[in-house]
């Protein structure tokens, strides 16, 4: 089956800069890919390359099983068939709803019957001959949405197009354009930094950094099984605590596990990965850390906790239990937890 | 199988994508014609100039020369620096505030632009001379003596005063074209009016300020009429004396060389201001308009200012032409030909207003989007027939119409022409500061819907930039109706102009019909403005 | 509807298009045509439509040669002739100075003796290139309210005189001026000819651009005196009334100040129309036309058995020197010694 996206070893330089170093990605017919990453990242640049607004220094792009950019091979980006919604949306303000809509199709008879059916995918119904600066910020994305898909696109292209919007109707809002996507079944590259957002839109995320990919893999996975130290950080709070194995056990201070079946190679320099869902705390005079700081977020307490070791772990815990600052705890797992092991910031098997 | 990308590195990078068909090629085809006409001028003057003797060497060295070289800069200077001072706070009353009549005050602010520098002189002379009008009108309160008007505070005032609206139309343009967003955040950091009209709005009317200060210092530089009158010797005045008195054309190119060396002059320092900032919207698509500002005690006085503007700029020339008229009807005079001309006037100036507006537009377009060295170089190229005297300019398409193309001599096509070379920076100026103003999102969201890049001009920046094309249009207008070396020398034989009439009656001291030809001139280049004013207003009004 | 109105300005941009194109193609028959069976004549004129233009429609009415003139001043009217070169459509050219006529003597045919016999040798050049159409006097326009005739030096180097500080005006730049001050180098010699410019500088006179400022300047008292062509006087008195506060004085000693211009006509040599140029310049040189010059444009005829205008002082007492046409050309040497003398740029 063709893929509806892929690039392989495209690389971009601005200058000293490599915006894109050696970018390969996939992206299945009807499938969403979130590229993640934090700014200046080349995430965007990554967008513009595929949609024919840079042009690679090396590498191949194709569509649709077409190549768009490759040796001899430049393809125009209005030939291109990647449509593109812009952060800042980008609609033409001197045209209305419709017409921003319609402006992709081809004049003929089936043209006002799919501008209709783009404005009811969109929830736009009947506000065809409004103008732009008439909508409301959710409107105008879902405009964007509509205008961009209309052509019917082989990919479809989203540089961050929340981030104008307040994070009430960033929810809201990503619903209903995941929702379009979905029913409208075109594929889709999803451009954030935000991790939420990632994860929620993406049937697969990618975390960038510095023009590389980092790691590509379903949501659950990157957040439970990143490869390297940098992807674990992105996924949100990590700490490493130093590890010994003995035998089939992993020792730490904060207890011992089960290694399953490990074979770490060498075994000096070996870290676990525990997230603060993955920590128990547990009053204790004789406990191992104290509490340094507790942050109240609404349904769950996130505690910050110092362990005599030195090394420092957070832990989620419910927010009926109050643990006070100065508190002696004893750390311990969850007992789902399954350990991740770490060496020199990779990830090890 | 070897890894693809290591197949495909080639180890260089490939061109960009070149679009060898369609209008983007187009469009460099028609900046380059236009830049090669313009330049037909400069390659006139160097052939005339290589038959330069040790007389006229001579000429260019004498200290006398530079010294009124020196005179013409010290005037171009100061009526630019006059005309920004005026322009930017009328700019911003009329878009930003909730000046009364502002629909009035636009249409009068921009008509001074149509009167003939001549007529000006011989206005600001008659009203404000030793004997004129004011003096006249204050003697019986014991003024004897007025303030002196020939010479540089005469001649600055009045240039400025006919040629402000260099600076008013492309900055008004410019402004109602600003992101409102930016104001608004200035605000919130608590900024007051005037703060954030220094810091945040000013910045980003840079390109339309640079424009206007090169067409205004050109504009200067070139004039003849006004600073003759007004007595202020300068560089033009020397080119047209070797002209006028010794038929020295020799003498006349190489003079018209140092001018157009200081044209470069001019163009290199605007260049310069051209650091690389952007000044299109980043925001949503939305645009709401700005809540004008109230001016509260404001009013008054800057209705006053208006006023008083108006007066000196439009309505005393119109009165003092108006009285020069009755009293020639008086004596019974009468005014053959004026309906002829006003036809002739009207439709070779819409026609080189067209004209000149699709030739600029490549130029401003690919200035705007894609600068590279060669569109950097033909943009720069635009502004030197703007800054040759006229006389210059229709002598060099004499020179080579009649050899080259004898069947387009004397035709309304080669006046045309002339026009281009001429006034192509009235409208390059307020085109280019729009079409920057254009985030170029909107252009690549067209082009990610499948549509051409000639679509996407047509139906997305063209109709985006019209503010700009109907400034640029406007002024193209009214500048070439009041024209009027290039008009004499290439017109058809028996195409009169107002123009032409008037420098014809007001030659010979007839007065009255000179009197009644610039009315009509500036009768007729207010309606179109006003229209076009009316329509702009009520469009964004909605 | 976007349609309709991209309709309406198209056709707003064709409809001023369309006009100038079919008015050049119309105009491209006249402009560099080959003698066709109907005649052209195509005269260039420095001088203004107003003063020869009625003239020039007799012309064509009484001899059915179809006539066009091309207006403009005698500078540019020149340069586009010597631009223009031997593909030039001229057939005519007439000059407000003797100076502008010079300049593109090379260019013109030597005028047959009929035509050369009618004027006096004051009025021709002698290499009979072209022929004066009338005559005009230099003279002093003075203000009446302040001065009377008996007030004014008896030629104009007793303008040099320091009572006349602040009172002179003068147009430096005008051919007619410098004209004037050719004639002064040709009588005077150049030495005195620099004394009598650098005493009237000393004198502060003020600078106008034409005449026609110094005219009314004179009449409204801005200044006492200043240097113009006669008629110049009667038109604005044409205009203003009898009692415009200014007259002519035509010095009584002569001298230069009271030399006597010709406007002229020269006929192209590259002119494939010779034998109707023959034809215009006899006729304004008829008695018809030299009649109009005289009564409408205020100026001398420079044929015998004209009566000249009544109002103008009569040619015979004005002590006109003599001066050939041909020193009168010499404009370099004159502009040279304004320019040395700091007087122009």
């Amino acid at each position: 089956m063709k893929e509806a996206l892929r690039m392989r070893g495209v690389t971009k330089r601005f200058g000293e800069v490599t915006a894109a170093d050696g970018l390969s990605i996939s992206v299945e017919k009807g499938t969403i890919l979130s590229l993640l990453g934090s700014s200046g990242c080349g995430k965007t640049t990554a967008l513009r390359l595929i949609a024919g607004f840079e042009t690679p220094d090396e590498g191949v792009i194709e569509i649709g099983g077409r190549t768009v950019y490759g040796p001899g091979i430049c393809v125009p980006p209005e030939k291109r068939r990647a449509g593109m919604v812009f952060q800042d949306y980008a609609l033409f303000p001197h045209l209305s709803v419709s017409g921003n809509t319609a402006f992709g199709l081809d004049k003929g008879p089936r043209r006002s019957g799919r501008v209709r059916e783009m404005l009811s995918l969109a929830g736009l119904d009947g506000l065809g001959s409004r103008m732009p600066h008439e909508l409301s910020g959710g409107q105008q994305q879902r405009l964007a949405l509509a205008r961009a898909i209309a052509p019917g696109p082989g990919v479809l292209l989203l540089d961050e197009p929340f981030s104008n919007l307040d994070a009430r109707l960033r929810v809201q809002i990503r619903e209903e354009v995941r929702d379009i996507l979905r029913r409208s079944g075109t594929a889709a590259v999803f451009v954030t930094h935000d991790r939420d957002e990632a994860f929620y839109m993406g049937d697969l995320v990618s975390v960038m950094d510095r023009g590389r990919l980092k790691q590509t893999d379903t949501p659950y996975d990157i957040y439970h099984s990143p490869d390297s130290r940098f992807v674990a950080e992105f996924m949100g709070t990590a700490d490493f605590i130093p590890c010994k194995l003995a035998d089939t056990l992993a020792v730490t201070v904060i207890g011992s596990l089960p290694a399953g079946g490990m074979n770490p190679g060498s075994k000096e320099g070996l870290e676990i990965l525990v997230r603060p869902d993955d920590i128990v705390l547990t009053p204790s005079a004789s406990g191992q850390g104290v509490i340094e700081s507790g942050i109240f977020q609404g349904s769950s307490y996130l505690y910050r906790i110092l362990l005599d070791s030195g090394e420092t772990v957070h832990s989620l815990a419910s927010h009926s239990r109050v643990l006070g600052t100065g508190t002696r705890v004893l750390v311990g797992f969850d007992p789902h937890y399954a350990p991740v092991f770490f060496r020199n910031g990779s990830r090890v098997r | 199988m070897p890894h693809p990308a290591a197949r495909l590195n080639t180890g260089k990078s490939p061109e960009r994508p070149v679009r060898p068909t369609g209008p983007g090629f187009f469009l460099y085809a028609v900046s380059i014609a236009t830049a090669l006409l313009i330049i037909l001028p400069l390659a006139y003057l160097v052939l005339r100039a290589a038959g330069a003797d040790g007389a006229v060497t001579e000429l260019l060295w004498r200290p006398r020369t530079w010294e009124i070289l020196k005179r013409s800069l010290v005037l171009a200077f100061s009526v630019t620096f006059l005309s920004t001072l005026i322009s930017l706070p009328l700019a911003w009353a009329l878009e930003r505030t909730d000046l009364p009549f502002k629909r009035m005050w636009a249409v009068l602010t921009t008509v001074p632009i149509v009167i003939p520098s001549y007529v000006g002189g011989f206005v600001a002379v008659s009203a404000l001379g030793p004997r004129g009008l004011l003096q006249q009108a204050l003697e019986p309160l014991g003024v004897d003596r007025l303030p002196e008007i020939y010479g540089l505070s005469g001649a600055v005032m009045t240039l400025t005063l006919l040629r402000f609206p260099y600076m008013l139309i492309p900055v008004r343009a410019s402004l109602a074209n600003l992101d409102p967003s930016l104001e608004e955040s200035s605000r919130s950091l608590g900024k007051g009016s005037l703060e954030t009209f220094l810091k945040v709005i000013l910045p980003q009317l840079r390109p339309a300020v640079a424009g206007g200060c090169l067409l205004t210092a050109m504009t200067a530089l070139g004039d003849f009429g006004a600073v003759s009158l007004l007595r202020y010797e300068t560089f033009t005045w020397a080119i047209y004396l070797e002209y006028q008195s010794v038929f020295d054309r020799t003498a006349a190119a190489a003079l018209s060389l140092v001018l157009a060396a200081l044209a470069l002059g001019l163009l290199a320092m605007e260049g310069r201001t051209r650091a690389g900032a952007s000044f299109y919207r980043m925001g949503h698509g939305k645009r709401p308009p700005l809540r004008p500002l109230n001016l509260g005690r404001w009013k008054v006085p800057a209705l006053a200012l208006f006023s008083l503007l108006a007066l000196g700029s439009l309505l005393m020339p119109v009165f003092i032409l108006l009285m020069w008229l009755v009293r020639g009807m008086a004596a019974g005079e009468h005014f053959p030909g004026l309906p002829a001309a006003m036809v002739n006037s009207l439709c070779i100036s819409a026609a080189a207003a067209v004209i000149i507006m699709g030739a600029a537009f490549p130029i401003a377009y690919l200035s705007a989007r894609s600068p590279g060295r060669l569109i950097y170089v033909l943009e720069r190229v635009a502004y030197f027939g703007f800054a040759l005297p006229g006389v210059v300019v229709a002598l060099a398409l004499v020179f080579f119409g009649i050899r080259f193309i004898g069947l387009l001599y004397q035709t309304h096509a080669l006046l045309v022409a002339a026009y281009v070379i001429l006034f192509l920076p009235v409208a390059l100026g307020p085109l280019r500061a729009v079409l920057l103003q254009q985030s170029p999102r909107l252009e690549e969201a067209a082009y990610s819907l499948g549509r051409s890049q000639s679509y996407a001009l047509t139906r997305v920046i063209i109709p985006l930039a019209r503010p700009g094309i109907l400034a640029g249009a406007a002024l193209a207008f009214l500048v070439t109706m009041r024209e009027l070396p290039a008009t004499l020398i290439l017109s058809p034989i028996g195409f009169r102009t107002l123009a032409t009439s008037v420098w014809s009656a007001s030659s010979e001291a007839f007065f009255a019909r000179a009197a009644a030809d610039s009315l009509v001139l500036i009768a007729l280049s207010s309606v179109p403005m006003a229209i076009l004013i009316i329509k702009e207003r009520s469009r964004r009004e909605v | 509807m976007p349609l309709k109105k991209t309709h309406i300005t198209l056709l707003a941009i064709m409809i001023p298009v369309l006009s100038v194109l079919s008015v050049s193609c119309r105009n491209e028959n006249n402009g560099v045509g080959e003698g066709e069976a109907e005649e052209v004549l195509t005269v260039y004129s420095g001088r203004s439509e107003s003063l020869i233009g009625p003239i020039i429609e007799q012309f064509g009415q009484v001899s059915g040669i179809k006539t066009q003139v091309k207006y403009g001043s005698t500078a540019e009217i020149a340069a586009t002739l010597m631009e223009e070169g031997e593909k030039t459509p001229a057939d005519i050219f007439i000059a407000q100075d003797p100076g502008g006529l010079g300049a593109v003597e090379d260019m013109l045919a030597p005028l047959p003796d009929a035509i050369l016999s009618q004027v006096g040798p004051g009025f021709k050049p002698p290499d009979g290139k072209w022929v004066g159409l009338s005559g005009r006097a230099r003279t002093v326009i003075y203000n009446t309210d302040k001065l009377s005739e008996a007030d004014l030096p008896d030629d104009i180097w007793g303008f040099t005189d320091p009572k006349w500080n602040g009172r002179l005006g003068w147009a430096p730049a005008n051919a007619s001026f410098q004209a004037m001050v050719t004639a002064m180098i040709k009588l005077w010699g150049e030495e005195k000819t620099a004394e009598w410019l650098s005493g009237i500088q000393a004198n502060n006179p003020k600078t106008y651009p034409n005449n026609s400022s110094i005219v009314l300047a004179a009449g409204s008292g801005e200044i006492d005196a200043g240097f113009v062509n006669h008629y110049y006087l009667y038109r604005s008195i044409a205009e203003k009334g009898e009692d415009f506060p200014a007259r002519n004085y035509h010095p009584r000693a002569g001298g230069p100040g009271a030399v006597i211009l010709v406007a002229g006509a020269g006929i192209l040599e590259s002119s494939r129309n010779k034998d109707a140029g023959e034809k215009f310049i006899k006729f304004m040189l008829s008695p018809v036309a030299q009649q109009y010059f005289t009564g409408q444009t205020y100026e001398y005829p420079v044929t015998d058995g004209v009566v000249t205008n009544r109002l103008l002082f009569p040619v015979s007492g004005i002590n006109a020197p003599v001066i050939s046409m041909k020193d009168m050309v010499d404009l370099e040497g004159t502009v040279g010694l304004l320019r040395k003398e700091n007087i122009i740029p």
